[in-house]
């Protein structure tokens, strides 16, 4: 009786509800489709909010052998003049540049010629949706490198921060002991720490230690607050696995290392998984330290982060590099979204 | 024997931890501040660094961006963010859905969130697209002329879009956590639904918000990459976008390092300032739900 | 015309959904202390919950003192309801908690305060008032639910499970400490619970629940010996009525109740009520306590069935056996006389002053 809503209500509720998810995804939508959009797209306006997969152009055969190309901006004005020539490469390259698509110059024109016995008409070529993408790892420099960078720092960080937060995460849990409390307080101060202040300090020691410019060095980096994350979360679940399951396998002969090794540990894996995605993301996703202690072997973020500094034109092909950016940030998030609430919302387990 | 490795044991398991907290995070901190405190001569200096900090370029605005920044978006976007989440904490149809969309913005890199936002307040950008579209304005606006506070709006309004979602989730989840049972005794003895939320809601929520809204703080003191990627270097200056300035757009030179160093050690020092108030207030809030540091 | 009035009273949650409250006719008199009792699911929570305004009701009505009380708020029943969590907001101090529902009235700060202090004294909690709910036990915290309740000296008390939280020892307790307080304040009280031992020691009347429909209504003791359905004699007693299936067979002027391993004559006071199952299939309920045993296999008034101890459960002032008679492998007999019996002992075992139970198969209505 407390919870009944009334018709208005659930109108206005309905509203604010649809009101919400527009305003999210709507931006969002118009973002995907300038990903996939081709260079004479990006110049149109208005813009279309979704993406479509398909050019039209309107030819007109000329007297001299040669093509008229019109192309239609939406914009009021009908179709435009853009090019006429007969020269295929040239064809080839206006297509591909301009419009996303690739096709072997000779083709375009045989395609053309149907104009000669069928008068001018309009053309529709379906466009390579991945030729942004396609692009962006050949124009922007290093990009492809820079993904196995990113993967590469990526799976270092998990690596030292699960070995090393597990076992702090571990020792917390199950053992009493001096200094306890002072830990607790003092990863929490690390995890919460912000890396940019030691970017620097760190990119000095790095080149003392011959690891500067490298992702093992990166790794190094990420790892800090990690560790202690991890250290955090594992011990959670440490504590929540009961210790009799433990003392039940000693019980039955095992040591200290086989039971954590069989019983333990499978039973964090869970939350194991869930720090390595949240060590994951802060390898994948960072681009602040990535520019201070790196040179020339960049991460994935910070090539896309350099790449919208060029130039503003060709913005579609840095748009596309960061889907590629986003998607593995995407997937993990949704995966671990219980423990991120926890974490911003201090709701704890 | 066995006693004593059992006792052991603990220190044993931290021991690879210690090790590489002492190598990576102690002596990296020892030397951001001493770094601070030399000068470029390499003699000792209380004031020399932080002076030059002071009287660089953009130094005042940059404070005062940071600060503005952080309060004026944490503030919006809890109090839309609450406003939504007392709408539209019921479960209902969709409300998975709701919650999955609401996590995306958060969920893609700072970068990606700026080329999102650059490639709609460019003068033939989507938004101008959309607003004239729907005949709200007739000229397209410049966004990217916005200088000043104009610009440091603009950046909220970015924010805003990309965190009031998720903290809505957040607050939702809190107040469905909330047990009923608490609600309908107050409504028994006759609260009405506002009475409900002022006195007991919200009283109840205040531990979790007050946190969250200082871990909020934290991130939101740290903005820069969007400033710079939809801006550009010194359009909009806060502390960490003069930390990359130095960096990336002047490195090399010396006075460069040095105020990278120096404005490291100034927002660390607010980092740790807002961390201690964490601290105290998630510790207040251990007391108060009478339970132990676990 | 009593004091609260249930009519008709039903409960659906969706349109062609099933009825969670099925026809509830009830009626109950200032000062009353009424028990719901049944087991999870049988809707005794829901009809609470109707009374107190928590939720709506699909078809009936409520009435007290005459009135319909269905589209009232709560606070204007003038009911007062303890939850099974206690529901003591944690924020507030005892003392915050108590004044709450008259700071709620508007009434000046004194008159809150002197209110306070007598309900606090009412449930000995008046040390505390100061604490806050996480500070305390788990009792404390019920008691602190309780003085909420009757610091807005309701007409109608309402308690839904409020002691099954409780650690045994205390909830026996709380329970004199609960009727306590009821005839001190003098109020109609109607209390909730699925423990049978908690009904029988705390009702004035106890509305036996099952499925959404009542049962049986009636005294402790009516409850107990004098079971309406299958259900209530199950359900009510520790340990519970053994039950058998027996076909009821009229030899010239005695009737017996037959069935696999036992051939029990039945009294005459039962004749009448049999009469039309002559033939027929029946289910027979024995209490525990009516089965007398006799360990030189006599056979006597009121003769059963012949039994072997298989099991001896000493309970100190009186043991529990347990044994097999035809296809029910678990029947309990509860005996004073034969303490310590050995297991083994063959017995002759017989209904003790005809206490015994017919139900109708099919009905599992008490024949009667």
């Amino acid at each position: 009786m407390m919870d009944r809503l009334n018709a208005v209500q659930k109108t206005v509720f309905a509203i604010i509800l649809a009101g919400m998810v527009m305003l999210v995804a709507i931006p969002l939508l118009f973002f995907i489709t300038v990903s996939f959009s081709n260079s004479t797209e990006m110049t149109q306006f208005p813009k279309n909010i979704f993406p479509s997969g398909e050019v039209t152009v309107y030819v007109e055969p000329k007297d001299d052998g040669k093509y008229e190309l019109f192309y239609d901006y939406q914009d009021g004005s009908g179709y435009t003049s853009i090019i006429t020539t007969n020269n295929a490469s040239k064809l080839e390259k206006h297509f591909a540049r301009q419009y996303a698509v690739v096709m072997d110059g000779e083709e375009i024109l045989e395609e053309f010629s149907r104009t000669r016995t069928e008068g001018a008409r309009e053309f529709t070529f379906r466009k390579d949706m991945f030729y942004n993408f396609k692009q962006f790892f050949k124009i922007v420099p290093n990009a492809g490198v820079a993904l196995k960078n990113s993967i590469i720092v990526s799976l270092y960080t998990i690596l030292i921060s699960l070995s090393l937060g597990s076992l702090a995460g571990y020792a917390i849990a199950r053992y009493q002991f001096k200094g306890r409390e002072q830990i607790n307080v003092g990863l929490l101060i690390v995890r919460m720490f912000p890396t940019v202040g030691i970017s620097i300090p760190m990119a000095v020691m790095l080149i003392k230690m011959g690891l500067y410019d490298t992702m093992i060095g990166l790794a190094f980096l990420y790892s800090i607050p990690n560790i202690a994350l991890t250290s955090w979360i594992t011990s959670s679940i440490f504590i929540g696995i009961n210790k009799e399951l433990e003392e039940a396998s000693y019980v039955f002969g095992a040591n200290s290392i086989q039971t954590f090794l069989k019983i333990t540990l499978p039973m964090a894996f869970p939350a194991m998984a869930a720090s390595s995605m949240y060590s994951f993301l802060t390898a994948w996703n960072d681009t602040i330290s990535a520019l201070i202690l790196t040179n020339e072997n960049q991460t994935l973020a910070l090539v896309v982060y350099k790449a919208i500094g060029t130039t503003s034109s060709g913005i579609q092909y840095a748009a596309a590099g960061s889907i590629v950016l986003i998607i593995p940030a995407l997937v993990f998030t949704f995966i671990i979204r219980k423990y991120i609430g926890q974490m911003w919302g201090g709701v704890e387990l | 024997m066995h006693k004593n490795m059992k006792k052991a044991t603990p220190y044993l398991l931290l021991f690879p931890i210690f090790i590489y907290y002492a190598v990576f995070w102690l002596a990296p901190v020892a030397s951001g501040i001493k770094e601070v405190f030399v000068g470029m001569d390499g003699d000792f200096t209380l004031t020399e660094n932080l002076k030059l900090m002071f009287r660089s370029d953009l130094f005042s605005e940059s404070v005062l961006n940071t600060a503005a920044f952080a309060a004026i978006s944490v503030v919006l976007q809890y109090v839309i963010a609450l406003v939504l989440a007392l709408l539209l904490s019921r479960k209902f149809i969709g409300s998975r859905f709701l919650m999955f969309i609401s996590m995306i913005p958060m969920a893609i890199t700072p970068t990606a969130t700026a080329i999102l936002w650059k490639t709609g307040l460019v003068k033939d950008g989507w938004i101008n697209s959309l607003l004239m579209g729907l005949h709200i304005i007739d000229n397209p606006i410049v966004f990217m002329n916005a200088e000043g506070f104009q610009a440091i709006l603009l950046l909220i309004v970015i924010d805003t879009w990309t965190v009031t979602p998720s903290v809505m989730i957040i607050l939702i989840a809190g107040l469905q956590g909330l047990q009923k049972e608490l609600k309908e005794a107050a409504y028994t003895f006759g609260a009405n639904k506002w009475q409900i939320l002022k006195d007991i809601t919200l009283p109840i929520l205040r531990p979790s918000i007050t946190t969250s809204v200082i871990m909020r703080m934290i991130a939101a003191v740290q903005v820069w990459s969007i400033a710079v990627m939809v801006l550009g270097y010194s359009k909009a200056p806060f502390l960490v976008e003069r930390i990359a300035f130095y960096v990336d757009a002047i490195p090399g030179v010396d006075t460069s390092t040095k105020l990278a160093y120096t404005y490291s050690f100034l927002t660390t020092i607010v980092v740790l300032l807002a961390t201690v108030v964490y601290l105290r207030v998630s510790g207040r809030n251990k007391i108060a739900a009478g339970g132990e540091d676990e | 015309m009593s004091y609260l009035e249930i009519k008709n009273l039903q409960k659906r949650y969706t349109a062609k959904g099933p009825l969670i409250v099925d026809n509830m006719n009830l009626s109950i008199e200032k000062g009353e202390f009424i028990v719901f009792l049944g087991p999870s699911g049988c809707g005794k929570t829901t009809t609470i919950r109707m009374i107190s305004g928590l939720e709506e009701i699909s078809g009936g009505d409520i009435t007290v003192d005459g009135e319909s009380i269905v589209n009232k708020l709560p606070r204007e029943r003038g009911v007062s309801m303890i939850f099974q969590s206690y529901a003591v907001w944690p924020h507030m101090t005892v003392y915050d908690n108590i004044a709450y529902p008259l700071k709620l009235q508007k009434l000046p700060k004194d008159e809150i305060k002197k209110r306070v202090q007598a309900a606090a004294e009412a449930t000995e909690i008046q040390g505390l008032l100061k604490r806050y709910p996480a500070q305390m036990s788990g009792g404390q915290r019920q008691r602190v639910a309780v003085s909420r309740a009757i610091v807005v000296e309701p007409r109608l008390f309402l308690m839904d499970e409020p002691l099954s939280n409780l650690d045994a020892k205390l909830r026996v307790s709380m329970r004199t400490e609960l009727k306590r307080i009821h005839t001190k304040q003098g109020s109609t009280s109607i209390f909730v619970t699925h423990d049978q031992s908690e009904a029988m020691s705390m009702a004035d009347r106890i509305v036996v629940m099952y499925k959404g429909k009542i049962e049986q209504i009636g005294t402790p003791m009516e409850v107990y010996q004098d079971s309406a359905t299958r259900f209530v004699a199950e359900f009510i007693g520790t340990p519970p009525t053994n039950f058998f299936d027996a076909s009821i067979v009229r030899e010239g002027q005695e009737i017996y109740a037959r069935g696999e391993g036992f051939d029990y004559k039945v009294p005459s006071s039962l004749h009448s009520a049999l009469a039309g199952y002559a033939g027929k299939e029946i289910d027979m309920g024995i209490r525990p306590e009516y089965i007398d045993i006799l360990p030189d296999q006599r056979k006597q008034d009121g003769y059963f069935c012949d039994a072997r101890i298989d099991f001896v459960e000493p309970q100190g002032s009186h043991s529990i056996l347990i044994t097999e008679i035809g296809a029910n492998k678990n029947v309990k007999i509860h005996t004073v006389d034969h303490m310590d019996i050995k297991q083994g002992t063959k017995v002759s075992c017989h209904v003790k002053n005809g206490m015994v139970m017919f139900f109708d198969k099919e009905s599992s209505k008490r024949i009667k």
